[in-house]
């Protein structure tokens, strides 16, 4: 039998905190869905992913209700597009990213992931195609998600990949000019690409995966945001390695309702479970914020020094509370600090508390990287392109997943707010210091080659 | 050695065997104080038989027990009951009651059945409980565990209860939210793995 407490402590998480399952993502192998006409290959990418994809809503609301946890986005991760589009050229790229938007819509999902190309070591002809395709197809189409692993351990950064999409980015933004460059919300740059994340805009179902499989990303700042406060109040003397220790319990409990949701909508619809995906993914709605965590735990502006310390502790203790709730643990496992989607952060960069290195420096101990940051349009391409450079590093030399997704906003000034709606949030024009300073060191090319310790066979 | 008791099943479906043939239910109720199970216990034992299950609660000062007996020979339930209730000419201030254990008992509910979790926050009003209860009962529901108290100006009422699985619990859930807002209260109708998942070590319940 339950005990009332359990009940009560469960019962204010879900429903006084809002506690909500962030994604359910359904990941579909599109492999065999290769064909020599375009035509064709659009016509089985729809059968298939329709064929999959038709009850997933259906089956995310039914255990929704079931529970009493709401499923917030219900979204789609193919495999790698870049396969599919080997031997054709970009038109067939754009038919291919119309014909997945338009089966995403007929589904019910938000979003669908997995525009994807390898370019750690070197650039494909269909890797050339899909990224110079970049701007028409993010333009072209509302629900596609790209992404583009340019950097891994193992075969270090390919700077001429780094370099195309600093000039692909603003590219991107400049075709959604009408959106405030809102195309380049949807592309986000990897090292070390998790093969089975299920956050946009990175999904995508990468190698050795099955044919298809349910992912799963949880929620929860705004659970441990009040946990934290709730035990501070109580007992104002604790230290950091106590707050960690609540922090751990939250992450367990936030991690197992991720796993319930995730294995029982997987057996509706009759695919394997894959993986819970711990990251704390706050939204714009006041409170479901990580920024909100540093500040209970002590750092009062966010960007202050102490701030990569208290980010620090807090993706651990995520990690660990979540590693002992699930097996089944992937994806990129840790908090997230995307500018616009969290009030605390976008409030604390237009105070200008928060600045694009402190950003950078708190990447490197948190997942996933400079994440929906709103730069000045006329950044220069090396700049931006840098900018990804400094944060592949990151990932590569620590051995950990990093990306990039910055929006250089047409026209867009420092200091401006840009709203970009929805789960996407708004946050100011954050200022680039020393634009342009870095083309030189871009214009180099090659590749920085892979670091010592990716020798370890 | 263990004699071949009689099996039976309680109200959650859980196999009850009685150590001895001859089997009871047991009751008590009393003001709560220090030694109460010790004095039943001691009956028990003193009269050769063995506690088989118990339960017991304390609410608002207010204790009760209930035992599963049994014992090699037919009690006298008559000079069994005057031992608990004024051993040697004492008042114990012990209410009990004895009855035959029935292992034969059939569940409460015959049917495949989920277990859920009814939560009712909202006014505290005559008849709220009962309200929410005939609803439950109307669809052959049954209550297994029932929690009710007011917190502050809020009366809080949690139900474990057993579903039978033809019920849509959509339309269930529906039936609940709407007698709830007759009353001004939020209902919430959950299964119970969500509350294994988050509190305990696995992540459903055995059944």
């Amino acid at each position: 039998m339950l005990r009332t407490d359990e009940i009560l402590s469960t019962i204010q998480m879900l429903h006084a905190e809002h506690l909500d399952v962030r994604t359910v993502t359904l990941g579909i192998n599109i492999n065999d869905c290769a064909a020599p006409a375009v035509e064709l290959i659009c016509r089985k990418l729809t059968q298939k992913i329709a064929r999959y994809a038709r009850n997933l809503v259906a089956a995310c609301e039914k255990v929704a209700g079931k529970y009493g946890v709401p499923v917030t986005n219900k979204r789609l991760a193919i495999s790698p597009a870049e396969f599919l589009l080997a031997g054709h050229g970009r038109s067939a790229a754009v038919a291919i990213a119309e014909a997945l938007d338009s089966v995403a819509g007929q589904v019910g999902v938000d979003l669908v992931g997995g525009f994807t190309a390898y370019c750690d070591k070197g650039i494909s002809a269909a890797a050339a195609v899909l990224i110079d395709s970049l701007p028409e197809v993010l333009s072209r189409t509302e629900r596609v998600c790209a992404s583009v692993n340019l950097a891994s351990r193992r075969a270090g950064i390919n700077m001429d990949a780094v370099a195309r999409m600093g000039r692909t980015v603003p590219a991107v933004a400049q075709a959604t000019a009408d959106r405030k460059g809102f195309g380049a919300a949807k592309l986000v740059v990897f090292a070390n690409i998790p093969r089975d994340n299920p956050f946009m805009a990175g999904a995508v179902l990468g190698r050795g995966e099955p044919e298809a499989v349910i992912n799963v990303g949880v929620s929860g700042p705004g659970v441990v945001a009040s946990a934290l406060r709730r035990k501070v109040q109580l007992q104002p003397d604790l230290t950091l390695g106590e707050l960690a220790e609540e922090i751990k319990i939250m992450a367990f409990r936030v991690t197992r309702v991720g796993e319930l949701i995730g294995r029982e909508v997987a057996n509706e619809l009759s695919v394997p479970f894959g993986i819970v995906d711990l990251s704390l993914a706050p939204t714009p709605a006041v409170g479901d914020s990580v920024g909100e965590i540093i500040r209970i735990l002590g750092v009062e502006c966010i960007g202050a020094p102490g701030s990569t310390a208290a980010i620090a502790l807090l993706t651990d203790a995520v990690k660990k509370g979540g590693a002992f709730a699930s097996s089944s643990v992937g994806g990129l496992s840790g908090a997230f600090i995307p500018v616009s989607e969290d009030s605390a952060l976008a409030d604390a960069a237009a105070r200008g508390h928060l600045v694009l290195e402190k950003l950078e420096a708190m990447t490197s101990v948190c997942s996933v990287g400079l994440d929906m940051i709103a730069i000045p349009g006329d950044t220069p391409p090396e700049t931006i392109a840098a900018i990804i450079a400094d944060e592949m590093a990151i990932g590569v030399v620590n051995n950990k997943t990093t990306g990039v997704r910055v929006i250089p906003v047409p026209g867009g000034k420092v200091g401006q707010q840009v709203e970009f709606g929805g789960l996407f949030g708004s946050a100011p024009i954050m200022e680039v210091r020393n634009a342009g300073a870095s083309a030189a060191f871009v214009r180099f090319g090659g590749r920085i080659p892979a670091p010592i310790h990716s020798l370890s066979n | 050695m263990a004699f071949p008791g009689a099996p039976g099943v309680d109200s959650i479906g859980v196999s009850v065997k009685t150590q001895f043939p001859n089997g009871y239910v047991l009751n008590v109720m009393a003001a709560d104080r220090a030694g109460i199970v010790a004095a039943v216990s001691k009956a028990v034992a003193d009269a050769g038989g063995n506690i088989d299950a118990c339960s017991q609660t304390v609410l608002c000062g207010y204790f009760t027990l209930i035992m599963v007996v049994s014992f090699p020979e037919p009690l006298a339930e008559k000079e069994f009951l005057e031992t608990l209730i004024r051993p040697a000419g004492r008042e114990t201030g012990l209410q009990v009651q004895i009855r035959p254990f029935q292992p034969d008992l059939p569940p409460a509910v015959a049917e495949k059945c989920g277990n859920f979790v009814v939560t009712c926050f909202g006014p505290d009003a005559p008849g709220v409980i009962h309200r929410f209860s005939a609803l439950l009962a109307d669809k052959g529901i049954n209550i297994v565990d029932l929690y009710g108290q007011l917190d502050g100006e809020q009366f809080v009422l949690i139900s474990q209860v057993q579903i039978p699985r033809r019920w849509d619990l959509a339309m269930l859930q529906a039936d609940l939210e709407a007698l709830g807002a007759e009353q001004g209260y939020t209902v919430r109708l959950q299964h119970e793995n969500i509350f294994i998942a988050t509190n305990q070590l696995r992540l459903y319940s055995h059944g």
